[in-house]
């Protein structure tokens, strides 16, 4: 679009503004171009190759031989179906659970402005201590979980969560929820403060019960946000590692093996960095479908314009 | 809207009791994980290992944060050794965490303040490219980073991981700075260039102090973001010379013979600088998460 109101920078000596522009950009430009777009393609080379640092020297290329062959793995397919089952809990979870935690913190109590302080304390913790915190919370001989069971008589004695394969993902969905909601809970907070209140005065005066007024007016209201966090959360959750790194380590087994660890395995404790790098890819592809969405969903709201 | 009470019996405010009670509950799902961490490192370890757990520590004591700072004297175990380094962990990640924060400063305040302003071929599609490249998963780039890092040799260097976050971190920072940029009014540049002031001058004086609230919400970000960070950091480092908090967090928390009082206490560690940082600036982080949907 025109500009008439286009200018001059307020002192760019001799250079004209579109080099002064640039010359502003390059730094920014330079490391992302440096150190994400080269990898990306060098990554998609080496994922052509074999390339095992048990074998040094060769570097053959394979064409999709490693696609082919991480297709035909049991391996990459069971981490496909764990990593799908997370993220499916974990979106879910967090939706339900930030909606909740909102829906309270929009009410107005004695003590709203803490609970709302509150909601940034698991925010504010790095997954990597929320993992070490939530592996100490569901410690098979100690944990706090067990003796909180134990003594209101829920169990008969303790069990160890993160060693039976289904409480193991279940106590990891936990985790990842607790540290996540908040995000959810925040954005969704702000989406019902904007809703107009005479809407719910008007829905009284017509007898809309409280589980009505929530169908008829709050959900639709909150679409957007709701689309925002759904897809953010599912490429969190799709990518997810540090948890699994400290909590479980993929196991018992490979129950919680998801697609980033068994990359994680491939290339840093197999050295083999064609396969490993594969699995990245595959990855970084079921997430980008997501991102052009996400993108324009922020294109319709008119974050950008220019 | 006053209900009527005709009978005089005392009502009994169920929305209101609901409403607390509700409150109560949110608010321990909220607090009580992390203050179970923080009670158990305030206890002994034969305290913390007690079945039923004590929930309260019956003689608190700062026995295990002492221990990673003045690394003594009574403590034997092996854990000694693991832990005698924290402090040079939690200085590195200081450095790291400040560094990025100073470079998106920088780098993010001249390329947004050319998207802002300066109406320039291509401005558009330099936009796309910062917005693009945040969609980038990590894990896609970690290897062919990793190599590239071997290849300049920056392997196990705090300046790995500065290069690395800054990378992450600015195109969200350039995104955030543009968008407050085009709400500050065009005419106090113009006054400035009335004046004859330099760009740099006019920047120092009149614009970015127009733009604190920005600039400090981005900075923040990039430090929380820099600081929790783990999968670039595990794989970059290896020695005290770069290792941060959440990898010595990380192996706190894998290997079994490190006592469970100093993991806790190692755990709250790491968690105090973010934490104090969101409580601070917790209007600024809620109307960052709202606009830009941060972590992504």
């Amino acid at each position: 679009m025109f500009r008439g109101d286009r200018i001059k920078p307020a002192s760019a000596g001799s250079v004209s503004p579109i080099a002064f522009a640039y010359m502003l950009n390059a730094p920014a430009a330079l490391l992302i171009a440096g150190l994400v777009v080269y990898p990306i393609g060098y990554s998609l080379w080496i994922s052509l190759h074999r390339y095992n640092l048990k074998r040094p020297g060769t570097f053959p290329f394979v064409g999709l031989a490693n696609y082919l062959d991480v297709f035909q793995a049991s391996d990459f397919w069971h981490a496909f179906g764990v990593t799908v089952v997370f993220t499916a809990l974990s979106v879910a979870g967090v939706l339900m659970v930030g909606t909740g935690i909102a829906l309270v913190a929009n009410e107005s109590f004695h003590g709203r402005g803490l609970l709302r302080a509150l909601i940034l304390v698991p925010w504010a913790i790095p997954p990597v201590v929320n993992g070490l915190m939530w592996q100490w919370i569901f410690n098979s001989k100690v944990g706090a979980f067990n003796g909180l069971l134990y003594s209101l008589g829920l169990i008969d004695s303790y069990r160890s969560w993160l060693l039976e394969p289904t409480t193991a993902i279940l106590v990891l969905v936990f985790a990842h929820v607790w540290n996540q909601a908040p995000f959810a809970a925040i954005v969704l907070l702000a989406g019902l403060q904007a809703i107009p209140g005479d809407l719910y005065d008007a829905a009284r005066v017509d007898r809309a019960g409280a589980v009505q007024r929530f169908r008829r007016i709050t959900i639709p209201w909150l679409l957007h946000p709701i689309l925002i966090i759904m897809i953010l959360q599912t490429i969190i959750a799709f990518r997810v590692f540090d948890i699994i790194y400290v909590m479980t380590g993929g196991g018992p087994g490979n129950s919680t093996t998801v697609l980033a660890w068994l990359a994680f395995q491939a290339s840093f404790v197999g050295l083999d960095f064609g396969t490993g790098n594969t699995y990245a890819y595959v990855i970084a592809m079921c997430t980008l479908g997501l991102s052009i969405v996400y993108i324009q969903a922020l294109y319709a709201r008119g974050e950008i314009r220019q | 809207m006053r209900s009527g009470n005709p009978h005089g019996r005392a009502r009994i405010p169920w929305r209101s009791l609901g409403l607390y009670l509700a409150a109560l509950v949110v608010s321990a799902y909220l607090l009580a994980p992390f203050a179970w961490l923080v009670l158990t490192s305030l206890m002994r370890e034969s305290e913390a290992l007690s079945v039923p757990p004590h929930w309260i520590p019956h003689d608190p004591t700062w026995a295990n944060y002492r221990a990673f700072f003045w690394p003594d004297v009574t403590r034997q175990s092996a854990s000694a050794q693991a832990i005698g380094s924290i402090g040079i962990y939690l200085r590195n990640s200081f450095a790291v965490a400040s560094a990025v924060s100073v470079l998106n400063l920088v780098f993010g305040t001249m390329a947004a303040y050319a998207l802002a302003r300066l109406d320039f071929r291509g401005g558009r599609a330099l936009l796309l490219f910062y917005l693009a490249s945040r969609m980038v998963p990590a894990v896609a780039i970690l290897i062919p980073l990793f190599l590239v890092m071997r290849f300049l040799d920056l392997l196990d260097s705090l300046l790995s991981l500065v290069l690395a976050y800054t990378t992450f971190t600015l195109p969200f920072t350039i995104w955030t700075l543009r968008s407050y940029f085009q709400t500050i009014p065009r005419d106090l540049e113009d006054a400035a260039r009335v004046d004859r002031c330099g760009w740099l001058r006019m920047m120092r004086h009149v614009f970015l102090p127009v733009a604190t609230p920005a600039l400090v919400a981005a900075a923040m970000f990039a430090f929380m973001a820099s600081w929790s960070e783990f999968l670039y950091a595990v794989i970059f480092t290896s020695t005290e010379a770069s290792k941060t908090l959440t990898v010595a967090v990380s192996q706190f928390a894998t290997e079994f013979y490190i006592e469970k009082t100093l993991m806790t206490a190692g755990g709250v560690l790491a968690v105090l600088p973010p934490l104090v940082l969101a409580l601070i600036f917790q209007r600024l982080i809620v109307q960052g998460l709202v606009s830009g949907s941060v972590k992504g």
